[in-house]
């Protein structure tokens, strides 16, 4: 194929959108040719509920549209012929139904710009074979493809075998779609291209009957249809979209992880450490939540500025997340391939002054549980880049085999659900969404609210990310020459200095926010406590 | 029955009951009072749970706690403590009567009008086992949709009932069945 081929067929396929009929119109001009939702959705390559939602009040877009809007305006045109002359016989019906597309007289679906039947053998469904392929009635070469089938148009051309050189079966003749009629040469031709242009068939899908929406679309309906409920009463349905963000949150998962490699294991048995002590009581794992002030500040009198990480959680469900029951390992070395919660000795750390810890505050010394993120910020810190601390040492693992792809389809779908919602100014679906990954990430563990998912394992490292995703905020100013102040929660970040260079400003996960800002420090330059914290 | 394991843990392989997973999995779902019954403050909640209507009293009874009322009268006000073996009957008539209150609602929960709930079977455990002898066991998820012989005869505190019916579900995960009847985990929700 020649490369003007590609342009004239993308040049085709720009112009203006096809007209679409109100969606009443739809389904009943689709009912009144007794045709069901699944003949015309194969006829048309997309799935039956994609079609009852184009008869629902979505609207088909693209190459899709034409090829609905020509549909139906071959239905109403046959419609109106056909109550014009009163009678269909039998046989011709039920062609029609095996065929949805095709018609009893190729002239009344054609539309009026070619009336005469002769012209029309360069149909949509017709396309021209530069190589000839073996006909599949006769097995001699074929110029045409009907239908994804090489065969000849018209009988005429169609020899039976004389010579059983390319095809020794048997002839096939009731069973292929060879025309029943010898007047009416070609029953696929009723399709007439728009213009001189042969159309090409798009190539099949990889995969059939896909749902060209994304799991993104489940969010913008439940939203859709909430508002409605309540007759567009924003506040109304926020409050209900926010009730039920728990088990939605857990459809939009199914439906990200369908086709997937891994199951998402909801129930495995779980280690005591991991287990609550009492019912209001914590388990064993120290989540490294960072509360840190600097115990002095620099000498003099500065503006300091309350940065907000926008989204911690949601960019802390990217993760290596265990994938199975967690086992049990003593004296191991760290696997990076493997993922859970290790007992270990921190390292001393000298730069208290200037950074926080990585594990937190932690009053009682000695070895501690901590999750896998704080575990391989640990052995980051105290890597040959950075150098920071020495590895600690770990004595034992619960860990299982791990991905960090396991959330990442659910991330993505709430990611951009929150982005098109800022982009548009829309604080429903934007409450919504938070709602969702919150509290999706605080009821996974033993939470009587969410009961379809029992992982206390998750919930501590996808909190543990989003405390070492601040951490590393943290780190990284310090290192651009910002003076870190404070460091709090899992998004609250005080710095001194110009952080416009460092961090970009905004409300997209990957951006920060301005708090508050406010001065602090003395002009003598004499040791003051911070004083005057806003949150 | 060819598929049942006839010496389990010859090799080294460990594991659990499919069934005795599913009732320790039914008892951590009817929950109930944590506080074990040997201290005070553990069989004085039972009592008063047992105690509460003349109904329950009477299931107490039923489920072996046969004292006089005298007696529970002095142990409720504190006077006296049960004896160890008393203390036996109650931790027992307690679970007993829990199991039975709960049974109802449980099973309404695992039905979910017919749709059932989804249950994970974690295999047993190889790793003691000489790798020669090792076999490919999966982790298995299916939908259970019936309950009631299950939770009837855990209600019932009929282990063998429950071992039958279960047996009688794990069936349908195919011609593997037999590698499911020991397992580390069977995991549920309700």
């Amino acid at each position: 194929m020649s490369d003007f081929d590609a342009i004239d067929s993308l040049l085709d396929a720009v112009g203006p959108e096809a007209e679409l009929p109100p969606c009443q119109v739809r389904r009943e001009l689709r009912e009144r040719a007794r045709l069901s939702k699944a003949q015309v959705a194969r006829a048309l390559g997309v799935s039956p509920s994609t079609l009852s939602g184009w008869e629902n009040g979505r609207d088909p877009a693209g190459e899709i549209r034409t090829k609905y809007a020509y549909l139906l305006d071959g239905l109403n045109t046959k419609l109106a012929t056909e109550t014009a002359a009163g009678t269909a016989t039998g046989t011709e019906a039920a062609l029609a139904a095996e065929q949805p597309l095709a018609s009893d007289t190729a002239a009344t679906v054609t539309p009026s710009s070619s009336p005469d039947p002769g012209q029309d053998e360069d149909g949509d469904d017709v396309e021209p074979l530069v190589v000839p392929e073996p006909c599949v009635l006769c097995g001699h070469p074929a110029a045409q493809r009907v239908a994804g089938f090489a065969q000849h148009l018209a009988p005429a051309d169609c020899r039976p075998t004389a010579t059983g050189a390319l095809d020794t079966r048997p002839q096939p003749e009731p069973a292929t779609p060879q025309p029943p009629n010898p007047s009416q040469p070609d029953r696929h031709a009723s399709h007439t291209s728009r213009g001189s242009h042969p159309v090409r068939s798009t190539p099949p899908a990889r995969r059939a009957f896909q749902e060209p929406s994304g799991p993104v679309d489940l969010i913008h309906e439940a939203v859709r249809d909430t508002l409605t409920e309540h007759q567009g009463d924003a506040d109304a349905a926020t409050a209900a979209l926010l009730k039920k963000a728990i088990p939605d949150a857990m459809r939009l998962l199914d439906a990200t992880r369908k086709g997937a490699r891994y199951d998402v294991i909801a129930h495995p048995w779980i280690p005591d450490i991991l287990k609550k002590q009492t019912a209001r009581g914590a388990d064993q794992i120290w989540e490294a939540r960072p509360k840190w002030t600097r115990r002095e500040l620099p000498p003099g009198r500065h503006e300091v500025t309350a940065l907000d990480i926008n989204g911690a959680y949601l960019s802390a469900l990217k993760t290596h997340l265990p994938l199975g029951q967690l086992e049990h390992s003593t004296g191991l070395a760290h696997d990076r391939r493997r993922s859970g919660v290790h007992l270990i000795t921190p390292p001393e750390w000298d730069h208290e002054a200037v950074l926080p810890h990585p594990i937190g505050q932690r009053d009682e010394p000695g070895p501690l549980w901590v999750t896998e993120p704080t575990l391989r910020l640990l052995l980051r810190l105290s890597g040959p880049k950075h150098q920071l601390c020495a590895p600690p040492q770990i004595h034992e693992s619960y860990t299982s085999g791990a991905t960090e792809n396991l959330l990442e389809k659910f991330r993505i779908a709430l990611k951009d659900a929150r982005d098109t919602a800022i982009e548009q100014g829309d604080t429903v679906t934007l409450e919504y969404v938070k709602a969702m990954y919150s509290k999706f990430v605080s009821t996974m563990g033993e939470s009587n609210y969410n009961r379809e998912l029992y992982r206390p394992d998750w919930m501590h490292l996808i909190r543990s990310q989003a405390f070492a995703n601040l951490w590393l905020k943290a780190l990284r100013a310090h290192d651009e020459g910002l003076a870190v102040v404070r460091a709090m929660g899992t998004d609250e970040l005080h710095v001194i200095g110009d952080w416009r260079r460092v961090f970009a400003e905004g409300r997209g996960v990957t951006e920060v926010k301005v708090k508050d800002t406010y001065t602090a420090g003395t002009d003598a330059g004499e040791y003051t406590a911070i004083a005057g914290e806003e949150e | 029955m060819p598929e049942r394991n006839i010496d389990f843990g010859r090799f080294g392989a460990r594991g659990i009951k499919g069934s005795d997973a599913v009732a320790r999995k039914l008892d951590e779902l009817a929950g109930g009072i944590v506080t074990p019954v040997t201290v005070q403050r553990g069989w004085m909640a039972r009592l008063h749970y047992l105690t509460k209507s003349a109904q329950t009293l009477k299931a107490a009874r039923d489920a072996g706690l046969t004292v006089t009322p005298r007696t529970l009268k002095t142990w409720l006000e504190g006077r006296r403590r049960p004896s160890r073996a008393n203390l036996e009957r109650i931790d027992q008539a307690y679970r007993t009567v829990r199991r039975h209150n709960v049974a109802r609602h449980l099973l309404k929960r695992l039905s979910r009008d017919g749709r059932g709930t989804r249950v994970e079977i974690h295999p047993l455990d190889q790793s003691q086992v000489p790798q020669p002898l090792r076999r490919v066991v999966e982790y298995r998820t299916m939908n259970v949709r019936r309950w009631d012989r299950i939770v009837g005869s855990w209600a019932a505190g009929d282990r063998q009932g429950l071992d039958a019916a279960w047996q009688d579900t794990i069936i349908d995960l195919g011609s593997q069945w037999g590698q499911y009847e020991y397992v580390t985990n069977v995991g549920f929700a309700a």
